[in-house]
């Protein structure tokens, strides 16, 4: 577990290897990646661009879930948390909130980062999707914009105003079926298959999603493994994330309302609540 | 990409980037972003495409995400006739934020003919206020290819522009 309070924001993260699994194939990460001018002495009169760049941090938000059944799965998350953080910590130095051209280009370099630690999954791992994989969900922070970037089907959440809006779809064969009209979600759910992902790192595809949402005070990001959502409803997390209690204890009640829904799986859960 | 909910502007952005459609409604939340490079008329471009949140009762566009925007793609579903009235609304909101920026306007779900409540007159208040309409269906491919080739070429040509 891993606790942090920076820039106005309260995070906390907890993993668990569930009741059932003998071991956590989930892996997750809590950064702040700084970017800091301690300025000495200067020429230039206006010191406004040195201003902007003083305490210039982001938030790293990743969780990822090794896929079960295979060997190696624990090995695929770690590398990808591992991966992500490095290239992310090159990308993320290039780019001011307030530069709205570079945002862009931010967001491309994002997309590129997880392209990479999918490779490097594959090579050393195993190619050509016969080897382990793994799910990733993460957000970066920067200001109050947080970037999400998803594959699989672990997932990322957040409560504004009390109501809570899932931010991102799985990427499962049931929901690729529900949403081809063929199967019903009752059907989704029964099938051996719905839950097999349709895209992961490491796997033979791996299609990432982007988004991005503002942040307003009192927001709570949630980041999340199956693991919680095969066993804690929606409405259970809300009414959790509800509380306004601080990320520790939140965190800390979704993985208890996961354990006690059964634990089937390894459960890892991050909360970023932002300060009102 | 702008519009209130249910106009359809995801299954849009999924026709022309991916092609492919879903029946099953899925509200965004935030801005899911996607890419596609495309050649216009000799010029390679990659289009990075905002689909924002709709309007949707509860929660108003967010004025932040239209923040560097090059182009307006409003959205309006054809067999909602209020629509047409709502997207004026959020033209307001956009031109406060941005200022004028090339824009058009999808009148989709062009698919649902029976449906269909929009008449020339509608189509004739986008024409005044100098927007490019046309229909689309992100159901059949109609017009999206179109819409989003139309946006980018005028998005390029403002850019090349003297300022």
């Amino acid at each position: 577990m891993t606790t942090g309070t920076a820039t106005g924001v309260d995070s906390f993260g907890l993993t668990d290897v569930g009741r059932v699994r003998s071991n956590n194939e989930d892996h997750f990460v809590i950064a702040t990646l700084s970017k800091s001018v301690a300025l000495e002495h200067t020429s230039i009169e206006s010191r406004e661009a040195f201003d902007r760049m003083r305490g210039s941090s982001a938030r790293l938000f990743i969780v990822a879930d090794g896929v079960g059944g295979r060997p190696g799965g624990e090995l695929a998350s770690g590398t990808a948390v591992e991966s992500l953080v490095q290239y992310i910590s090159q990308t993320v130095g290039c780019f001011n909130s307030a530069d709205v051209d570079k945002e862009n280009e931010f967001l491309i370099q994002l997309e590129g980062a997880v392209q990479r630690a999918h490779e490097r999954i594959q090579e050393e791992l195993g190619a050509g999707g016969h080897g382990p994989s793994t799910t990733l969900t993460m957000a970066t922070l920067i200001g109050s914009r947080a970037y999400i970037v998803h594959v699989g089907d672990s997932r990322a959440y957040y409560l504004h105003s009390g109501r809570l809006r899932q931010l991102t779809d799985d990427q499962t064969m049931g929901r690729y079926m529900v949403d081809a009209g063929a199967w019903t979600e009752d059907q989704a759910a029964r099938a051996g298959v719905g839950a097999n992902l349709t895209s992961a790192l490491g796997g033979s595809e791996m299609l990432p999603r982007i988004g991005l949402v503002d942040l307003a005070p009192g927001d709570t990001l949630l980041l999340c493994s199956d693991g919680l959502t095969k066993h804690v409803a929606d409405e259970q997390i809300a009414a959790i994330l509800g509380r306004g209690e601080g990320a520790e204890a939140t965190a800390t009640a979704l993985v208890r309302a996961a354990l006690d829904g059964g634990g089937s799986d390894n459960v890892t859960v991050i909360v970023a609540r932002v300060s009102e | 990409m702008v519009g209130v909910f249910g106009v359809g502007k995801t299954c849009l952005v999924q026709q022309f980037v991916h092609s492919i459609f879903s029946a099953k409604y899925h509200s965004t939340v935030g801005v899911k972003i996607d890419r596609k490079a495309v050649s216009l008329d000799g010029t390679d471009a990659t289009l990075l495409l905002w689909d924002l949140a709709g309007r949707d009762g509860v929660e108003d566009i967010t004025v932040s995400y239209l923040r560097g925007s090059h182009a307006i793609l409003y959205v309006v579903d054809g067999t909602r006739k209020e629509t047409c009235q709502q997207i004026f609304e959020l033209r307001d909101i956009v031109r406060s934020a941005i200022g004028d920026v090339p824009s058009a306007v999808a009148l989709n779900k062009a698919d649902l003919a029976s449906e269909w409540l929009l008449d020339a007159g509608d189509e004739r208040k986008f024409a005044d206020v100098g927007w490019h309409a046309l229909r689309t269906s992100a159901k059949s491919g109609e017009g999206v290819e179109q819409a989003f080739s139309w946006l980018a070429r005028e998005a390029i040509a403002a850019g090349e522009k003297p300022s």
